[in-house]
């Protein structure tokens, strides 16, 4: 695999800890270097409080380190301004969160639509063609002009795919999002995630469950804020190979 | 965001949540409803007093004998022979006071075959119908030559005619009895509703010789007048007067120690003004309320969404919306519910003002539908700005938080 010069995500000492409001610094991050580049599906693993869904957020936009440095397709997040932070979670990233977020008294349509509100360059004609089109390859056509509240947990899971998917992303982050789904919803849902990889959309994926990181071809693992392993999938394989071999 | 987006937005943000917003409006048309409503009712009172002062006329006054703060009662009391057509003779040689029309009140039954009538006999002059601006409906009025001819004429007032004619038809030519005698009907005066909260239209007139030689009376029951130039001449000129003349001392112009009461319509303008400054000030205060209420009510919805707002706005920060597009979202929804509540409660608040006043005016055919305009315009403000406020200011803070902040906001 030929390697881009610039990788997608760079971290650089990585920190970040909550201040309570007596003052005290909680630390959640510590020091994290890490690179990911474009076309990987990688699975942060962790106990919870360990902080891999705070990792995740950062890396996401949805939140701020407290220091290092991140470079999200070789610009410091640092120098980006509110408005630039805006643009990059319009058109580079998009979520897929645990309690799948979705806007209650909407139907699944409209909220497969809705980042396309806030994307700079889609018009407007081709905005429901988009999102049908995202609909569909969840596999929800049927239920396009549901409301929300009236799918099941698995089908909510998949609108919420389908509206990461819409603006066409560099990166799905996915956060626990087989975590409030019984196990056939969950394989649903992680096959849809394994095929978009192959489709070529860079996935990362939190996850506390061995099983769910599997579908990965790379687990990192995040142990008190700090990287504990980070392997691939030949090593995966070799490891496996060596200790079938003992 | 394009702007087209931004309203389909906000218009979503109405509709999505129906309860929320009529709930949000509720506060709106309460406060503004009940404003133009209380306000509105204020005025037609208003309109009601101020009749009361402009019907009599700005230069009447009036002297009736009896005891009493002159801000007191309006009523003649009874039983007081102070006033003596000999006093009445000497007032008008005082050049400050014109136009006497001397009342007499004469007891008995009026009737006109079966009907009978309660009504209130008056025995009056020519120049009552001046003093009091009341013309005849039909027929005349009282002139010189019944008074000096001792004529057995009658005015009567609409609800006699009602009272005495119940099938309708012409009563002028019409003879009445009145305490066992009789008149002819030669006129009935206008509706003109009430005086100083007296039915004016209840009433029956016939000349004054006729009544003195009805009841036998020496004495006034009251006499209306006008003043020339000024009310304080006028006043003091005819207070003066009567003191000298009933041998009463009363430097310190002591009510308690005079035998008659003075009364100017300037006075009662005063004494009204006062109460519809009272009125203003109350409809004010009420008013004031209800926007508090209307107010309360606007807040306390806001807030409660706030928490679900707070994740609304972290998702949509979380698909890429600026903080601009958050807040025109928020201004705009709270724009359509503060215009809507708003026109709502305007034409509630007008409906039941003007049904209102259709039924009272039944009762009370001074009072009218009015609507205070500046009212109108202060409530809407208040209720706007207060739904703007609270509308836009959770939505800015929420806006400011980071999106993973405001998507885990409880």
């Amino acid at each position: 695999m030929p390697l881009p010069t610039i990788p997608l995500i760079e971290t650089r000492k990585l920190s970040k800890s909550y201040s309570s409001e007596e003052g005290v610094e909680t630390p959640v991050l510590h020091d994290i270097d890490l690179v990911i580049n474009a076309g990987e599906f990688v699975a942060i693993m962790g106990p919870s409080g360990s902080g891999k869904s705070t990792l995740m957020h950062i890396l996401g936009f949805l939140d701020s380190q407290t220091s290092g440095e991140y470079f999200f397709k070789g610009r410091s997040m640092r120098t980006m301004n509110d408005d630039e932070l805006a643009l990059i979670r319009a058109t580079d990233v998009s979520f897929v969160f645990q309690s799948f977020n979705l806007l209650p008294r909407t139907t699944v349509l409209e909220n497969v639509m809705l980042p396309l509100l806030y994307h700079p360059t889609i018009p407007l004609h081709e905005r429901e063609n988009r999102s049908l089109k995202a609909v569909e390859s969840v596999g929800l056509t049927e239920r396009a002009l549901y409301r929300t509240n009236q799918l099941s947990g698995g089908q909510q899971q998949r609108t919420a795919i389908a509206r990461a998917l819409v603006t066409n992303p560099a990166i799905i982050f996915a956060d626990e999002p087989t975590g409030n789904l019984d196990s056939l919803s969950g394989k649903q849902v992680m096959s849809i995630l394994q095929r978009l990889h192959q489709e070529g959309h860079t996935i990362i994926l939190v996850t506390h469950e061995r099983k769910t990181a599997e579908h990965a071809e790379r687990i990192i693992h995040i142990l008190d804020g700090k990287i504990d392993q980070d392997t691939r999938d030949f090593q995966r394989v070799m490891s496996g190979h060596v200790s079938s071999l003992k | 965001m394009l702007f087209i987006d931004t309203l389909r937005t906000a218009r979503k943000g109405v509709t999505a949540n129906i309860r929320r917003s009529l709930l949000t409006m509720l506060g709106i048309i309460i406060g503004v409803g009940s404003v133009v409503l209380m306000t509105g009712v204020g005025k037609s009172m208003e309109g009601v007093i101020l009749g009361q002062i402009s019907s009599l006329g700005s230069r009447s006054m009036v002297i009736f004998p009896g005891k009493g703060p002159e801000s007191g009662g309006g009523q003649v009391q009874a039983g007081f022979d102070s006033l003596t057509f000999s006093d009445l003779e000497a007032l008008q040689n005082l050049s400050s006071v014109t136009s006497f029309a001397p009342i007499v009140f004469v007891r008995g039954e009026v009737g006109y075959g079966r009907e009978k009538s309660a009504a209130t006999v008056m025995g009056t002059v020519a120049e009552y119908f001046q003093n009091v601006d009341v013309g005849a409906e039909a027929g005349r009025v009282l002139i010189d030559s019944d008074v000096r001819g001792a004529k057995n004429v009658v005015i009567m007032g609409p609800d006699v005619v009602e009272d005495l004619f119940p099938g309708g038809g012409n009563p002028i030519g019409k003879s009445i009895t009145v305490a066992d005698r009789s008149f002819t009907v030669v006129g009935v005066t206008e509706s003109v509703g009430s005086q100083f909260f007296q039915n004016v239209d209840d009433r029956i007139f016939v000349p004054l010789s006729v009544a003195r030689a009805m009841t036998g009376q020496k004495y006034l029951n009251m006499t209306m007048m006008q003043a020339t130039g000024s009310f304080d001449l006028a006043i003091t000129e005819v207070k003066g007067l009567l003191r000298y003349r009933h041998g009463i001392h009363n430097p310190d112009d002591d009510p308690d120690k005079d035998d008659f009461i003075v009364r100017s319509s300037a006075q009662a303008g005063e004494i009204l003004g006062t109460v519809s400054i009272a009125l203003t000030l109350f409809i004010t205060f009420v008013a004031g309320i209800s926007l508090i209420v209307g107010g309360i009510g606007i807040m306390n919805i806001m807030l409660v969404a706030v928490t679900e707002r707070t994740r609304e706005i972290g998702l949509r920060k979380a698909l890429g919306a600026k903080r601009r597009d958050i807040l025109l979202q928020f201004l705009v929804e709270a724009m359509l519910l503060t215009l809507l509540g708003g026109i709502i409660g305007i034409a509630s608040g007008i409906v039941v003002a003007y049904f209102g006043a259709g039924i009272v005016h039944h009762y009370l055919a001074s009072y009218l539908f009015a609507l205070s305009l500046p009212a109108i315009f202060i409530a809407v403000l208040v209720a706007a700005s207060t739904g703007l406020l609270f509308g836009i200011y959770p939505a800015k803070k929420a806006a400011a938080l980071r999106p993973i902040q405001a998507l885990r906001y409880e």
